[in-house]
């Protein structure tokens, strides 16, 4: 771990002009991920700008009715067990529970837990030669590596990562709206548009630039709070990744299913959304035979390696099962 | 034996002595340990698996912020080769020494240290040296290497690693298909993994003069493995470690780290500390290596056992020959008039692997009792009879009778505590109401019991205070709560009086922690120190001047609440602290020995017990979690119940985390462990604990243990636990998975 500046600003500004001024500075927010990776020599900032005092952790209703904000450095348990979230939102505040510990969730913030890097073991650790999200042209160590933890969707040659967010499964079956403050003031990223595939630039994660800050997370006013869930099937029963996850989201109306988002979590290198699988749902009855086909269709090019074959049944399984519950 | 005064410590639940001081902090550990002038050292590790080093550029570290030396083999002092006591057979470990020449055999090895001011500066400055290597043959695929296997003869110098009986051959040939069982089982690289980490402060008082702080479970191995390696006296090297963090084999041995502290800190004359780190704790004080092993099982039309042939292939490091001795217990674990058992080791650019919590006997009894169940249900037999049918009433491995042996109430005990008459035979035909499915499955459990010559020093001094030293570790199993219990019922004084002190080379010798041994073989040593104290005190209140009891016989005094008294005389009972006292002694010292009598050589000495496990696996997500368990075990006297749960919960759990989800892995390609983390490497959390968890002793005592009869229990709990798991998901679903540890993925869709 190298030597380092440690700055505390007090409001956004500055924290933008210490980025700005500072390319190789790093923004510390509940530190979980960026700390092991500094520590693994992943990231080696010069200078570290704490966010904690930017006064960004409100969890607040919108002023549209019925919608809600977050701060970027609301903590993820304040967030799971806050009564607006409980209400409106259960599926977020399953996910954020299914994810980490007690001790980490206390100290993750919503803005670093979007910003959370993948687990992919020859990302993590430097003495692995290839991996071109750490190191572009150096090769993928996982392709013919241990990929039992690997996406099966959206990949590219260059990189077979998952996103391993929990929360951000959640946020992107309720379609959260991303703001950002940068150099060019204010701007709001789409969730869907937030997290990149891996492509030709597996180094990206994220559409947010490097001197841009995450300031909250907009979710809509919710159409249904009953029918939606988190699934999330792991190696123990507690404290580990997912290895395969669904966030459901349906509106459901006299039998009928109104709307559905379904974001599936372990199988890509973003929450993996279809609308054309979503939209196989549009007004019909709930019934296996149909989930069955919408689930199908998410995965629909699904394509897994030596260790990870089982991920596109699990997924399968997953998603029919989490809609069978989400509906019933 | 005399007669204890106060026969009711012994066997009862006591809160552990040193629970107090381990929960506050008190405690001191290796890594605690504070003196002046202390530096920290970091490992500069090898990222390549096979070859040769051909520079170390150290050249910027040299330069960093509080650096003051870097120790490769550039500047290493020329350590003496370990004799072979401490290298070959016996002793497993690194008998290679660090920094001696630039071989490089397997990731992480260590071909440096940085020695600096604070940690954090060594690990920085650790992290800007580049070695440049030149690499060489790669070996890390155990089946790829298998037609280089050898067949060696004994693990650990004295267990049998190649055996046979009868004709197995012939009997496989000529049994009918539908009585056979044949199948491959595997299972994991697993890593101890102890909550401490390896933690070592050396001391040169100077030049032939060194102190270790160490977690060790072998201070006395350590001390000689140092005397050799620095061609010190042996009683110029103090080896202390008051407590282990838990090493569940690891620690203890030769490994390079604590050396490389004692050569680092003789290098910049001043006290270094070196600590591992979790990272470290995979690839630099051993591990578990995988197993393959291929069993054959065939019964007659009665059910018995006709031939049994297990052959396991498993690996080594490229620099020491350890192997995982699978098959050792299936030569004895039922009667089988035909067997043959087969080890094949290959040597793989791997760290050195080492015992880890009952070796040889969690993965070959996984196997074994995996291979019965599947034999039960070829035969259709319930799985219990199968084994009631073939009970070994001898050792016939070594045809001994057992000394002691109560299986069969374990079976019988835990089948009714665990409602295993109820068991539909049929697999896949139970479901909870959460549709997961629901499955019962047994195993045996086996270890075997051992007692090793052990020596302990008791000092009674006039305050009433009690002192008893002995070279022993405390690895949180309870050795200072056992002990004390055992002084306070030979001394009859109150255990608060008694202080026991171990983990010092200063202490009379006693054996390494392991093996399930410790209680067998420490607690006779301080019972014949307790005797031999107990005759001198009373020869102080019989004989002599100013002698309080005179006239009084011998046998007609008793000591009991921290008093000596007779019945037979109006003579007021007396604090032992004032028998020396009236008799001006500042303090009594008294020492005692223990070792195996003829007893080993006549009887076959193993404990046993019974496992009963539930699990509900989730059907389409291929998710298992353990409902239930029920464990009865034969383990010959309990000292203390509280202690002896605690040990059995903990193995078990141990046990439940080998079936499901530990496993270290490492990269084929470049050797090296992609999960070297408690993030990836996956351990039971305490919701993976079974909710309702019953654990029963026999507690009977062996009749041929020295002293109380207690046979040990460290490790028994880990072994049978896995199969009675496979077993389980097995009459659950279905599905048999042979390959631990039994992840979601191998069951999806069942
Ligand atoms: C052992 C372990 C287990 C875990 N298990 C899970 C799990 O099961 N599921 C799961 O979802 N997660 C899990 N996590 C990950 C955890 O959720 C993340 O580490 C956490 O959410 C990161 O948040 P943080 O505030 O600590 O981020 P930090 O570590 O402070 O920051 C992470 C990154 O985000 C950047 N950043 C932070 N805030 C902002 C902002 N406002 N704007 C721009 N950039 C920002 C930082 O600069 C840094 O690069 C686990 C972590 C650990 C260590």
């Amino acid at each position: 771990m190298n030597a380092f500046a440690y700055v505390r600003p007090k409001d956004l500004d500055s924290a933008l002009s210490l980025i700005r001024s500072t390319p190789k500075a790093r923004f510390l927010a509940g530190g979980t991920n960026l700390l092991d990776l500094w520590k693994m020599g992943v990231e080696q900032p010069d200078t570290l700008i704490d966010i904690n005092r930017l006064g960004l952790s409100q969890i607040a209703e919108l002023p549209d009715g019925g919608g809600l904000s977050i701060g970027a450095l609301a903590r993820n348990s304040d967030v799971a067990t806050h009564s607006l979230v409980t209400e409106r939102y259960p599926v977020l505040s399953q996910a954020l529970l299914a994810g980490a510990s007690p001790q980490l969730r206390n100290a993750a913030t919503v803005g670093g837990n979007l910003m959370q890097r993948t687990r992919c073991y020859y990302f993590y650790d430097p003495n692995f030669p290839c991996c071109n999200k750490r190191d572009p042209g150096s090769g993928c160590g996982a392709l013919n590596g241990f990929n039992r933890i690997h996406a099966i969707l959206g990949q590219s040659d260059q990189c077979i990562a998952t996103n391993p967010s929990d929360m951000c499964v959640a946020l992107a079956a309720l379609e959260a709206k991303i703001h950002i403050t940068g150099p060019s003031g204010e701007r709001v990223i789409a969730i869907a548009d937030f997290h990149r595939l891996p492509g030709e630039q597996p180094e990206l994660d994220t559409t947010l630039r490097p001197d841009e800050l995450i300031t909250a997370v907009d979710l809509p006013a919710p159409a249904d709070t009953k029918h939606n869930l988190y699934l999330k099937i792991r190696d123990r029963s507690s404290f580990a990744f997912a290895l395969v996850s669904a966030a459901i989201v349906l509106g459901i109306g006299e039998g009928q299913i109104t709307s559905a988002r379904i974001a599936l979590g372990g199988v890509a290198h973003k929450p993996w959304r279809v609308p054309e699988a979503e939209a196989m749902l549009q007004g019909v009855k709930p019934d296996r035979a149909t989930f069955e086909k919408v689930a199908d269709r998410l995965l629909q090019g699904a394509h897994a390696y030596r260790y990870n074959q089982y991920k596109i049944p699990l997924a399968r399984n997953v998603v029919v099962r989490g809609l069978l519950a989400a509906s019933a | 034996m005399a007669m204890p005064d106060n026969p009711t410590v012994i066997g009862t639940p006591r809160q552990r002595v040193d629970g107090k001081a381990k929960v506050t902090g008190a405690a001191i550990y290796a890594a605690d340990v504070k003196t002046d002038g202390i530096a920290n050292a970091y490992l500069i590790q090898s990222t390549l698996a096979s070859g040769r080093v051909i520079e170390i550029d150290q050249s910027q570290a040299e330069k960093m912020p509080g650096v003051f030396a870097i120790l490769t083999q550039r500047n290493a002092p020329k350590l003496q080769p370990l004799p072979e006591e401490l290298s070959a057979n016996g002793l497993p470990g690194e008998s290679r020494l660090p920094f001696q020449d630039d071989r490089v055999y397997y990731q992480g090895q260590h071909l440096g240290v940085v020695i600096a001011e604070t940690f954090e500066q060594a690990r920085d400055a650790a992290a800007s040296v580049r070695v440049r290597y030149q690499p060489g043959e790669l070996r890390t695929d155990l089946e790829g290497f298998a037609q280089q296997a050898i067949e060696p003869r004994l693990a650990l110098g004295r267990i049998k690693l190649q055996d046979k009986r009868g004709d197995v051959d012939w009997v496989w040939a000529n049994m009918p298909q539908d009585r056979l069982v044949d199948a491959v089982y595997s299972t994991p690289i697993e890593n101890h993994n102890p909550i401490e980490p390896g933690a070592a402060l050396a001391i040169w008082e100077d030049q032939d003069h060194l102190t270790l702080h160490v977690s060790t479970r072998g201070v006395d191995l350590t001390q000689r493995v140092l005397a050799a390696a620095f061609g010190l006296l042996i009683q110029n090297v103090r080896v202390i470690c008051p407590f282990i963090g838990g090493h569940f084999g690891s620690k203890g041995f030769s490994w390079s780290y604590f050396i490389v502290a004692a050569a680092a800190a003789r290098l910049i004359n001043r006290p270094v500390r070196l600590v591992l780190t979790r990272s470290q704790m995979f690839d630099s004080m051993g591990q578990r290596a995988r197993t393959v092993q291929s069993f054959g099982l065939a019964a007659d039309e009665t059910g018995k056992l006709a031939a049994l042939k297990h052959s396991t292939l498993t690996h080594s490091s490229m620099v020491y020959q350890y192997t995982e001795p699978a098959g050792a217990l299936t030569r004895l674990l039922y009667a089988c008039p035909n067997i043959q058992i087969n080890h094949r080791l290959v040597q793989l650019n791997y760290t050195t692997p080492c015992p880890m919590r009952a070796p040889g006997e969690a993965p070959g009894i996984f196997a074994l009792e995996s291979a019965m169940d599947e034999l039960a249900i070829k035969l259709n037999l319930d799985p219990l009879e199968l084994r009631l049918r073939n009970h070994a009433d001898k050792d016939d491995s070594e045809q001994k009778p057992w000394s002691s042996k109560h299986l069969k109430e374990c079976y019988d005990h835990g089948a009714s505590k665990f409602g295993w008459s109820s068991r539909n035979p049929h697999p896949a035909s139970a479901r909870d109401k959460d549709g997961r499915l629901v499955g019962w499955g047994m195993a045996t459990a086996i270890y075997p019991a051992r007692q090793e010559p052990a020596a302990a020093r008791i000092t009674l001094a006039n305050d009433g205070s009690v002192v008893v030293q002995s070279a022993t570790h405390e690895a949180g199993t309870g050795t200072y709560t056992a002990m004390t219990q055992f002084v306070s019922e030979n001394l009859g004084v109150p255990m608060e009086q008694v202080r026991f002190e171990l983990g010092d080379t200063q202490f009379p010798h006693a054996p390494v922690n392991g093996g399930s041994f410790l209680t067998a073989s420490v607690a006779p040593a301080v019972t014949a120190a307790c005797n031999n104290l107990r005759d001198k005190l009373i020869s102080l209140a019989l004989d002599g001047p100013a002698a309080p009891f005179t006239g009084v016989a011998r046998g007609d005094l008793v000591l009991a609440d921290g008093r000596i008294s007779t019945q037979k005389k109006s003579l007021p009972p007396m604090a032992l602290a004032d028998v020396l006292s009236k008799t001006n002694n500042q303090q009594l010292v008294a020492e005692g020995e223990a070792g195996p009598g003829d007893a080993y050589q006549k009887f076959a000495f193993y404990s046993f017990g019974a496992v009963f496990v539930e699990v509900r696996v989730d059907p389409d997500f291929g998710e298992v979690r353990v409902a239930r368990v029920v464990g009865v075990y034969d383990v010959g006297k309990i000292i203390n119940p509280m202690l002896a749960r605690s040990q059995l919960l903990g193995g078990i759990t141990f046990g439940i985390g080998m079936a499901l989800m530990e496993g270290t892995i490492p990269d084929i390609p470049t050797g090296r462990i992609v999960n070297s983390n408690l993030s990836e490497y996956h351990v039971p959390v305490s919701t993976d604990v079974p909710p309702e968890f019953t654990i029963e002793f026999l507690d009977i005592p062996d009749p041929n243990m020295a002293d109380s009869g207690a046979r040990g229990l460290g490790e028994i709990g880990i072994v049978g636990t896995p199969a009675a798991v496979a077993n389980a998901i097995y009459h659950a679903t279905g599905k048999r998975i042979r390959d631990l540890p039994i992840t979601p993925d191998k069951l999806v869709g069942v």
